[in-house]
């Protein structure tokens, strides 16, 4: 029973933060541009990014070394995200001190920390299990 | 009518409730941290009447912490949410689409959670890098979209609440009921997305948390890059201020005894030093050793009532935050400088030359460079 109170009042305080939010994006200069934002972000990833990250991990996370390979991509993906702003930004940054670093050696060193990583995962495990033996 | 490619069929096993609910605390947390350190920042920023005059300038660090939380958290998330969003995609596409109004409501929750959510992570991490491509502007609808993502949130938690039960631990009756064999591949995806949150953790973290400055490869900001070794947002010339003369600068105080000082005059009076951050809204930080004058003491010096608010207002000719304010707890706090030098050196131009002011627990554009007037309020 008290649950089911709680349940309901976790319900009822979303719809008043989630009221909230749409009243405060109503007030908003260009409400049409974030729509269509909104509508672009939904689209971009169940029609684009899913289907992609689906199609990558059916062809690439198999068999016996689908745990490190999927970690790889994982962890590279992720970092990648991460990156593309500092990457991919136009324009000169406002002053030297904004995007101060070498970004796209950056990207690539923890790309290729996260391959030697997850290639000597497996390595170190075969050692250790051979090691209880 | 269902042709051969929808609905699709999904052979990976792993889309199930048990991976989303361990995925998703994890994400509802980043999510609880940034909105809440979100709404400090922006209460900061634009507090309401009603707390104006009580904001603590205490602790010196709060701001560097909720802000660099803020950033941190929201960079968690990127692996988090579309993490979470891989365990569920399959549902986009049950049939039927919609079975009953109940379902119809669930699932328009749930694309207005998906949409705001990741249109949040986006514009966050992009602003960071102060990239804005889109047409709207930030703040507002970044704010805007904080509250639509927070209630989606508690009102899908609420939805999902037996299942979320069901699934909680290892040893939950709906976890029991999943296939055994696929255990150890769902620890090792769990293990993965550890690894993803760390990792994008540490390459950005050392932007505010500078221990691990060493590991900054992919923030927008190194501590170690910025004049007087301290990163700039505005500089002098897109400021319109270039450098003041010194002999033509003068101190404007309008109060009960209005003064105006001349930059040797500020010079002649007691300095102070105090260790304070800057801590900027963008996520990064920075402590710096600052000496210059109290902000209480011109204001004993212009007869200033003790509970009087101060406005601090720039000789710069452009851009925002130009005029500044703060409550009595701020312009009577002993640290609230106005700073004549940094790290052992005179302001650089970028910074403030001849003067600027901090004070601690406050976000970095409210830290007035260029001050040429501080005006006794009420």
């Amino acid at each position: 029973m008290r649950t089911g109170v709680t349940r309901w009042l976790t319900g009822a305080a979303g719809l008043v933060l989630a009221g909230v939010g749409a009243y405060r994006l109503l007030g908003v200069d260009d409400l049409t541009g974030v729509l269509i934002w909104l509508g672009g972000a939904v689209v971009l990833h169940d029609v684009l990014i899913a289907p992609l990250v689906l199609l990558i991990g059916s062809v690439l996370v198999r068999g016996g070394v689908r745990g490190p390979v999927r970690g790889a991509l994982l962890v590279g993906g992720a970092l990648t995200a991460v990156a593309l702003p500092v990457l991919l930004r136009p324009g000169k940054p406002a002053n030297p001190s904004v995007l101060p670093l070498d970004y796209p050696r950056n990207w690539l060193v923890t790309l290729v920390a996260v391959a030697v990583v997850s290639a000597l995962v497996p390595v170190v495990r075969r050692i250790g299990r051979s090691r209880r033996r | 009518m269902r042709s051969r490619l929808l609905p699709p069929e999904f052979s990976g096993r792993l889309h199930d409730a048990r991976t989303a609910t361990s995925i998703g605390r994890w994400l509802g947390l980043a999510f609880a941290v940034c909105f809440l350190t979100g709404l400090i920042s922006h209460v900061l920023q634009h507090p309401p009447g009603w707390l104006d005059g009580d904001l603590p300038s205490r602790p010196t660090w709060g701001y560097r912490l909720t802000q660099g939380l803020h950033v941190a958290s929201g960079i968690a998330a990127v692996p988090l949410l579309p993490a979470k969003l891989w365990t569920v995609y399959p549902r986009l596409f049950s049939w039927p689409a919609v079975r009953s109004v109940r379902h119809a409501l669930e699932r328009l929750s749930v694309a207005v959670l998906v949409a705001a959510a990741v249109l949040e992570v986006a514009t966050g991490l992009m602003n960071t890098a102060q990239w804005y491509p889109w047409p709207f502007p930030f703040v507002p609808v970044h704010y805007a979209l904080a509250w639509l993502v927070a209630g989606s949130v508690l009102l899908h938690i609420a939805v999902k609440a037996p299942e979320i039960r069901a699934h909680w631990s290892r040893r939950s009756p709906g976890t029991l009921a999943l296939p055994e064999e696929d255990g150890p591949d769902r620890r090792s995806l769990l293990a993965a997305v550890t690894a993803a949150v760390g990792a994008v953790t540490v390459t950005t973290v050392g932007q505010s948390f500078t221990p691990l400055k060493g590991f900054t490869l992919l923030a927008p900001r190194h501590p170690d890059h910025g004049p007087n070794g301290l990163p700039v947002n505005r500089t002098a010339a897109a400021a319109g201020v270039g450098l003041i003369a010194s002999d033509r600068y003068r101190l404007t105080v309008v109060g009960p005894r209005a003064c105006a000082l001349t930059l040797d005059e500020l010079r002649g009076l007691p300095q102070y030093e105090a260790e304070l951050p800057i801590a900027c809204v963008e996520g990064w930080s920075k402590s710096a050793h600052w000496t210059g004058v109290r902000v209480v003491d011109l204001l004993d010096l212009a007869g200033a009532p003790r509970h009087a608010r101060v406005r601090v207002v720039s000789l710069q000719t452009r851009g925002d935050y130009r005029i500044s304010e703060m409550g009595h707890e701020y312009a009577r706090d002993p640290l609230t400088l106005l700073a004549l030098r940094l790290n052992g050196e005179e302001l650089t131009p970028d910074h403030g030359y001849p003067v600027r002011l901090i004070a601690p627990n406050r976000p970095g554009v409210l830290q007035t460079k260029w001050v040429g007037r501080l005006e006794v309020l009420s």
